[in-house]
């Protein structure tokens, strides 16, 4: 076992790979874009995207949703499968971590980018000011502002907590003196002493217990964004779990495509085994169904409540010009997953890629259909309009995929990708 | 001298040293990859971050609650302005936030770190603690006790033992 976590600490001290920088090249060049679409945001305003009444949410809110969605899988994996004591999850944990801590991030900045003016965001915050104003508290908006902060607080924590006695066996072996400072600061003086251990596992496990309540409670809020408001289309009970379904299907579907890459990236087939691929494309098969039958309710409470607002707004996703989009989410979400049933294909590489990229598109484009379909109908016939994304808005969302993907990079450079002190208990345990 | 340390091949040899010197009453120390067996439980952090979540929610339920009754009191159409459900998921969020925060900061606060240098840093053995090593080390001043516990070391065939320095 030793070996197997000689070659994980490897990777982080000693890695020279050129996958790796041909990755990071392509990675650095989006992240690029992004600072440079924010450049151009912040000096002409939100006018350079497609925004305009009534479609006044676009992009950044799309985006916004499908990032903190994709940032769910991690949470998911690595704090209630914790819970769960199932053994499958000591490999790809800290790789699913690292993605939600990445997709927080990028999820954390379209709000703010969203503003128009950006630089006033710390008025969210309840700050002392000369009006003695306060936030609105009823809003569902101002709760999904601290819902994400303290989601993303929580899992940096979360994934930081778990990384610092794997930083701290990388601080011992390390043997330049300037990797040995560096680790050890990060590693905060751990050296595994008992005590350090018994506080360290009950307040791991304390993390996890927080965690998972804590990821339901931040996609149901993200519901409630939409749901708070009467907006055909919108106003729906069965938006929070709804959402949570969602979040955790394209959580799923982002960690499996990052395992096929990686694993061959960084060499770890003897760590991330057909095992893993079988039950987490379980798991995406199982949350696929799960969204399948919030869509199911979706029509069911179209047609139960006989509304003629929701009706028409229905029908043009059915058969209107933005019918593809809705139809794509339909099949990339709920039809291609089903592929998942077969056991072969489970381990399939090249199938797991193409149902992920199918998922992980679909669910935006889900994102697409929720945002710009029931705000360009509203039940104003007057007050309806038209919506599409310029240059601008497509720079910031293949942008963000480069500020995620760079981050990812240097992560998996510089920390251990698999916990090596989980692979090492797994292996003393009787 | 502030005390002596041993490395051990497995953790069955660690454990046999350990009830040996605990046996004798001496202050052990034991620094291992993984946690020992019978050091699973005991901690009070859970707790305490349990009261810092909960008064944390209360915190965050109370500050809703003076910001629309009392700072800023709206009459909205003869609205209740104690509409208590709407201020649950912020008083939730709070109170995982202030959590989350107790859980890595109480840690670090009973462990007395961040400590990025200690003198027993300088024993060989130390640099295998986290991989493989399983050390044992009492610290002690009294050169007495040091050479009780070398002779207990030698006795179960230690593969190293090492002084820590001042």
């Amino acid at each position: 076992m030793s070996a197997v976590i000689d070659k994980v600490a490897d990777i982080a001290l000693r890695h020279r790979s050129g996958r790796w920088w041909s990755a990071f090249a392509v990675a650095g060049a989006l992240l690029l874009l992004l600072v440079g679409a924010t450049g151009w945001l912040f000096y002409r305003g939100v006018g350079v995207w497609g925004i305009d009444w009534p479609v006044s949410w676009g992009f950044a809110i799309i985006n916004y949703v499908w990032w903190i969605g994709i940032a769910s899988g991690g949470t998911f994996i690595s704090a209630l499968f914790f819970l769960m004591e199932t053994d499958w999850r000591t490999s790809v944990s800290r790789i699913a971590e690292t993605m939600t801590v990445f997709a927080a991030a990028c999820a954390g900045i379209f709000p703010i980018l969203h503003l128009g003016r950006p630089w006033l965001f710390y008025w969210l915050f309840p700050a002392r000011n000369t009006m003695t104003l306060w936030p609105q508290f009823r809003s569902p908006l101002l709760w999904d502002f601290f819902a994400v902060l303290a989601y993303v607080t929580a899992s940096i924590l979360f994934w930081y907590f778990g990384a610092i006695p794997d930083l701290a066996a990388l601080r011992d072996r390390a043997s330049s003196r300037r990797r040995q400072i560096a680790y050890g600061i990060f590693a905060l003086g751990f050296r595994g002493s008992d005590t350090q251990w018994r506080h360290y596992r009950a307040v791991y496990g304390t993390f996890a217990a927080i965690m998972a309540p804590l990821v339901v409670s931040v996609h149901s809020i993200v519901g409630l964004d939409f749901a708070g408001a009467s907006t055909v289309g919108w106003h729906s009970t069965e938006f929070p779990p709804f959402f949570v379904f969602g979040a955790l299907l394209s959580g799923l579907a982002m960690v499996l495509l990052l395992l096929l890459p990686l694993r061959w990236m960084l060499k770890l087939d003897e760590l991330i085994t057909p095992r893993h691929f079988d039950v987490l494309s379980r798991l995406l098969l199982m949350s696929s169904l799960l969204v399948g039958y919030a869509y199911v309710m979706d029509v069911f409470s179209v047609y139960y409540s006989g509304d003629p607002a929701e009706l028409a707004v229905f029908h043009t996703k059915l058969h209107g010009a933005y019918a593809p989009v809705y139809w794509a989410t339909i099949v990339f979400n709920l039809l291609l997953p089903q592929l998942l049933w077969s056991a072969r294909l489970r381990v399939n590489p090249f199938l797991i890629a193409i149902v992920s990229v199918g998922v992980i598109y679909g669910m935006w484009c889900e994102r697409y259909s929720i945002v710009v379909l029931s705000l360009r109908r509203s039940d104003l016939v007057s007050a309806w309009g038209n919506y599409h994304g310029t240059l601008w808005d497509y720079a910031l969302l293949f942008g963000s995929i480069g500020l995620f993907s760079v981050g990812l990079l240097l992560a998996v450079r510089y920390v251990p990708v698999v916990s090596m002190a989980d692979v090492r208990e797994a292996s003393e345990a009787p | 001298m502030t005390g002596i340390l041993a490395q051990f091949d497995s953790q069955d040899g660690l454990l046999r040293a350990l009830s040996r010197l605990r046996a004798q009453h001496m202050p052990a120390q034991t620094y291992t990859p993984v946690p020992l067996p019978d050091s699973t439980g005991g901690s009070p952090l859970p707790l305490i971050v349990l009261a810092a979540g909960v008064l944390g929610a209360a915190a965050g339920f109370g500050m809703q609650v003076y910001a629309v009754m009392v700072a800023y009191p709206q009459d909205i159409g003869g609205r209740p302005a104690f509409s208590w459900p709407s201020f649950v998921p912020i008083a939730f969020e709070v109170g995982a936030l202030c959590a989350v925060l107790t859980a890595f900061f109480s840690f670090l606060l009973v462990n007395r770190l961040p400590k990025l240098y200690d003198p027993i840093d300088e024993c060989l053995g130390m640099r295998q603690a986290l991989r493989d090593g399983w050390i044992i080390a009492v610290r002690t001043e009294d050169s007495d006790l040091r050479e009780r516990a070398r002779e207990i070391f030698l006795e179960l065939q230690a593969r190293r033992i090492e002084d820590i320095p001042s």
